[in-house]
């Protein structure tokens, strides 16, 4: 197990209410969350299907904002943000991964790679080269010009993993990642995550249904009836 | 029917899709049913009016341009026997006081109608006294109630009439009642006078248009007409009283069919726009389809479901094209009656007939069209495999495997389509079937011509826009079993916009050249008409003619007759020219010289025709062309061929001394002046109305007014084929907003995820943009080579064999530019929604889709 992280949180969740309107009645996903993740940190976020996990993934990564409460993110207060900034931090600080990989499909894996670089203003040729070391990375090189549909599923999560790292972001959000694959193949990803994140010091929530995952988990938490409550710390680290 | 409801619940869940796709439907069934309804209503107003005054008559003994000598009655009745018999005296004439209001004018002998009209004497005041009155006294004349109502005026009430510009007052004194509907309608716009009160309203003293008869059929009949025939005056001969329908008929047939080939363009483009529906509607659920063939639903189960999907779809959009037509049809109406009137004859048409063989025939088009496009997508989404749903990208390499392969058959296509160009002949219908073909071969080259295009703009556009222009070009590839339906639809509309506003463009400029070398007289005087182009049948009052010629500043005068003779071919338009060699240069000859063709005219008694005549009825110089006179049937050397734009029947002319040798009439109908030098048109056309102030009304136009006058003609003309044309093209938007729309919005995942990627809105804005923008270009300029192809075909083919006339081609940058401008317009502004709403949606409700 790690260490306390030291110094003030990279997340900070503050009474983070979020509820959706289904016709006449309201229903609450999530109901005065509380928590702070520090830098470095892997956390794990259990509970059952429509616990609200993603929906607290999204609000973390500024896909949206909450009912009530505040959200804080690297010292930005993403509640109170214009969807235009919220915007420009995703593009600088944030790294998804989603369940069904959600790569751009009229993108080859290269371009794929090097959309986040461009959107953050590398040049094309450097982009180039770390897309491509990437690639290798994840054991895709030479599949750069391929387009995404015609790799296997788990390609296409180890492509959407290096995309999610590819611009170093602050945090990478991971949205069951390996819910839409085997078990075995999972696995790999799973490691593959793990090692990139930890290797470069990066800060990561996920999503998970998959006991494989609490086990590389620095922080565990759980979902219930609106609620984020610790359940305790992982035996890795 | 749980198929059948999926399929229909998918269309109700995209309601922007289903909702345009059937208004593209519906208004290309509506363009189709309104020029139906406004030709068939036309034709029907025409056939009642004639029916009005023809009544029961089988046949009719008609005369030479100054109509019959009313003592041929006699000579029939008693020296060959001839009963029943009735002495007609007609002609149109305007209504004082109710602009744009025409009546027939019918002079009847009321002893010799019972046999012919019988409605004519019943109702109210048509007994004994008021015949009295009706025979005796001027002006007297009977309406219909209708008629009466609809002028409101009363018995004893007052009507003013006015005939070749002259005014008369008459004085109704019955109205009329026919018991059946028919001809009650037939009796509309009808107003009936004495034989001798129409002679004097009409100035034709002594003079009849025909005399009726009623042939009975078999041999005692023909045995009749030839004793007939044989005891009639050279000028006059025996016709058919159907004739006179038939060659209206004839009179309009390629104007009919030319509206009608412009119609179905619009249809045409709304199958696309099906065909576009029922694909993207097929791809998109690809997955559930795989899954119901899983369940174990059958391939033919499948096609069926999709082939109800597009019925219901079709009944929809044909039931509003079927509401927007016959609203269509109210104002298509006047524009073709006007037409009518411009060029052909005399029609009042006052309601739309709501034939139901025309809209059963606009709905059977409509649903007939939507299933024929949909029973390609249909077979497509029964070949999917079972279980796991065809891969999007499997899907898209088939489509870009297939473009080389569609290309093939565009060519294959184009080159049918210029055969049967080549080979119909004079046909028409086969002349558009060629047409049709190579619109349907430029088509099916497109999506490989995007292939092109995308490959090569791809580099420019990544440098302009960066990531997403490379990714807007690769993006028309891509999805290209869509866009490249969308592209050739939006491709196939620009493309007939252009190839019409490039004909319409280039045959004005011909009559523009024409007007300035054929108007050569400085001022034109002639008796108004209601008809509104070359009429001429008018006649000018002998004194006006003479106070004329009189006129200071006047030089010279030049002699204008038009009227009306039959000849083998039918009835011809001829005009008997009094000019002087100073006038020559207004003719180009097609064929013969100057030098030849005058001498022949003026003094060798030949005549020159029209290039529209001499097509239509294979004359060339030398050919003898037979024309029946007053001194009976004479055969005219065709001494030249001359360009003329004024009349798609074409016209025959002769001298004017070869008209008085071989016709009685010597009316004038209009008169050409040249000015002495330094005189000012427009002061001598000032001068000559106050000097010319009589009882006729007359025309007076300086050169410039009546060149000005005849272009709003050709204007008026083609502000149908305009009005079509915009319609068509309203369609092919309608259509491209459609296909384009529901292409982006069914990117909503993609562009949510790369709004999560940091994307800004006006990032996602460009890359919309930037495809569609780019899908429209394409289109643009794919439809400039073929608008230029389908221009020439229409001036050099379809119009030669409609009318008859040469025409110029002129290619105007800015038709072309705006037909380019247009497609990118149309394309962005089917991006401009998608764009609009998924750069302010939140990213996160278009990941939780799916």
């Amino acid at each position: 197990m790690r260490a306390p992280a030291p110094g003030v949180p990279l997340v900070e969740l503050r009474g983070v209410t979020k509820a959706y309107r289904e016709g006449d009645a309201e229903r609450v996903v999530l109901n005065g969350v509380d928590a702070a993740i520090h830098r470095g940190e892997l956390c794990v976020l259990i509970g059952r299907s429509g616990s609200g996990k993603s929906t607290l993934l999204n609000l973390i990564g500024g896909i949206d904002v909450p009912t009530a409460g505040e959200i804080v993110v690297d010292g930005l207060p993403l509640a109170g943000t214009s969807e235009a900034a919220r915007t420009l931090f995703r593009r600088h600080h944030v790294g998804f991964v989603f369940q069904f990989f959600n790569l751009i499909p009229t993108l080859t894996v290269e371009e794929n790679l090097r959309l986040p670089l461009e959107l953050n203003g590398r040049r094309r040729e450097s982009a180039r080269a770390r897309a491509r070391a990437l690639l290798a990375e994840v054991g895709l090189a030479g599949r750069g010009a391929t387009f995404p549909e015609r790799l296997s599923g788990g390609e296409q999560q180890r492509v959407a993993v290096a995309r999610a790292l590819v611009h170093e972001p602050l945090l990478v959000l991971a949205d069951e990642p390996t819910g839409n694959l085997d078990l075995d193949t999972g696995r790999q990803v799973l490691e593959l995550l793990d090692r990139l994140t930890r290797r470069s010091g990066r800060t990561m929530v996920m999503a998970t249904h998959s006991p494989e995952v609490v086990g590389l988990a620095d922080r565990i938490f759980r979902l219930q009836d609106g609620r984020l409550v610790e359940v305790g710390e992982s035996v890795a680290g | 029917m749980t198929l059948l409801r999926a399929s229909v619940r998918h269309l109700v869940r995209h309601p922007w899709q289903a909702g345009l796709s059937v208004l593209g439907i519906a208004l290309g069934v509506a363009v189709v049913v309104s020029v139906d309804l406004a030709s068939a209503s036309a034709r029907r107003a025409f056939g009642l009016a004639a029916e009005g005054v023809t009544g029961r008559a089988t046949h009719q003994v008609v005369g030479g341009p100054a109509g019959l000598d009313e003592r041929v009655v006699p000579q029939l009745a008693r020296e060959i026997g001839v009963h029943p018999l009735a002495p007609v005296v007609e002609a149109w004439v305007g209504v004082e006081g109710a602009p744009g209001r025409t009546l027939q004018l019918l002079g009847v002998d009321p002893f010799s109608e019972a046999p012919f009209r019988p409605y004519l004497g019943r109702g109210a005041g048509t007994g004994t006294r008021v015949l009295g009155t009706f025979v005796t006294e001027p002006g007297a004349v009977l309406l219909s109630r209708e008629t009466a109502a609809e002028l409101r005026v009363g018995i004893s009430g007052t009507l003013v009439l006015r005939a070749a510009g002259r005014t008369h007052p008459v004085r109704v004194v019955g109205l009329i009642e026919p018991d059946d509907a028919r001809s009650r309608q037939a009796l509309r716009g009808l107003v009936v006078a004495d034989l001798a009160t129409a002679q004097e309203l009409l100035d034709r003293p002594g003079r009849l248009s025909h005399v009726d008869l009623v042939v009975p059929a078999g041999a005692g009949g023909e045995r009749l007409l030839a004793r007939v025939r044989a005891a009639l005056p050279p000028g006059a001969e025996v016709v058919p009283a159907a004739a006179r329908s038939e060659f209206v008929g004839e009179l309009t047939r390629a104007f009919d069919v030319n509206l009608t080939a412009l119609s179905f363009l619009a249809l045409l483009v709304g199958l696309f726009l099906a065909y576009n529906t029922m694909t993207f509607s097929v791809v998109q659920r690809r997955a559930t389809i795989g899954m119901l063939r899983a369940l174990g639903v059958t391939r033919a189960e499948i096609v069926a479901a999709v082939l109800a999907e597009a019925l219901v779809l079709g009944l929809v959009a044909t039931s509003l094209g079927l509401v927007l037509g016959v609203a269509l049809a109210g104002g298509l109406v006047r524009l073709v009656t006007r037409t009518i009137n411009d060029l052909y004859f005399v029609v009042v048409v006052r309601e739309l007939t709501l034939s139901p063989a025309v809209l059963a025939k606009g709905a059977a088009l409509g649903i007939g069209a939507t299933l024929l496009a949909a029973i390609v997508p249909a077979a497509e989404a029964s070949a999917a495999p079972p279980g796991a749903a065809i891969q999007r990208v499997v899907l898209e390499a088939r489509a870009r495997r297939a473009a080389p392969r569609a290309a093939l058959a565009g060519l294959a296509m184009l080159a049918t389509g210029a055969l049967l160009v080549g080979v119909a002949g004079r046909s028409l219908v086969w002349s558009y079937a060629g047409l049709f073909a190579i619109v349907l071969g430029a088509a099916l080259l497109t999506p490989l011509a995007m292939v092109g295009a995308a490959w090569a703009v791809a580099p420019p556009l990544g440098w302009l826009l960066g990531l997403p222009g490379r990714m807007a070009a690769r993006g028309v590839v891509a999805r290209l079993s869509r866009t490249g339906v969308a592209v050739a639809a939006l491709m196939v509309a620009v493309a007939a916009t252009v190839g019409v506003g490039l004909m319409i463009r280039s045959f004005r400029a011909t009559v523009v050249r024409w007007l300035e070398t054929s108007l050569v007289a400085d001022v034109y005087v002639s008796a108004p008409t209601l008809r509104g182009g070359r009429g001429g049948e008018s006649t000018l009052d002998p004194a006006v003619i003479a106070r004329v010629r009189a006129a200071p500043g006047v030089e010279a005068v030049g002699t204008y007759r038009g009227v009306r003779v039959t000849s083998p071919f039918g009835p011809t338009q001829l005009v008997a020219l009094g000019i002087g060699p100073r006038s020559y240069r207004q003719f180009r000859f097609l064929a013969g010289s100057g030098e030849t063709v005058w001498p022949a005219f003026q003094d060798g008694g030949a005549a020159i025709v029209s290039e529209p005549y001499a097509y239509r009825h294979g004359l060339a110089v030398g050919s003898a062309l037979r024309l029946r006179t007053d001194r009976g049937e004479r055969a005219f050397p065709v001494a030249g061929v001359f360009a003329d734009y004024g009349s798609d029947q074409g016209v025959v002319m002769v001298s004017r001394r070869t008209y008085e040798a071989n016709w009685d009439d010597r009316g004038v109908s209009s008169l050409g002046l040249v000015l002495a030098p330094g005189a000012d048109p427009e002061a001598t056309v000032a001068a000559l109305r106050v000097r010319s102030g009589g009882d006729q009304d007359l025309l007076i136009r300086s050169n410039r007014a009546l060149r000005e006058a005849s272009l709003e003609i050709f204007d008026r003309t083609f502000a149908i084929t305009a009005v079509l044309r915009v319609l068509a093209t309203a369609v092919a938007v309608i259509g491209v907003l459609s296909a384009l729309m529901a292409l982006q919005l069914e990117r909503a995942r993609e562009l949510g995820v790369l709004r999560v990627q940091g994307f800004t809105p006006r990032e996602v804005w460009r890359l919309v943009l930037a495809e569609t923008g780019l899908l429209g270009g394409i289109a643009g300029v794919l439809a400039v080579p073929v608008g230029i192809g389908l221009a020439l075909v229409l001036i050099h083919v379809i119009n030669r064999r409609a009318f008859g006339w040469s025409i110029e081609t002129t290619l105007p940058g800015e038709v072309l530019l705006q037909a380019v401008g247009l497609a990118i317009v149309a394309a962005l502004l089917a991006g401009a929604y998608p764009a609009w709403r998924m750069a302010r949606t939140p990213p996160a409700p278009a990941l939780r889709e799916e």
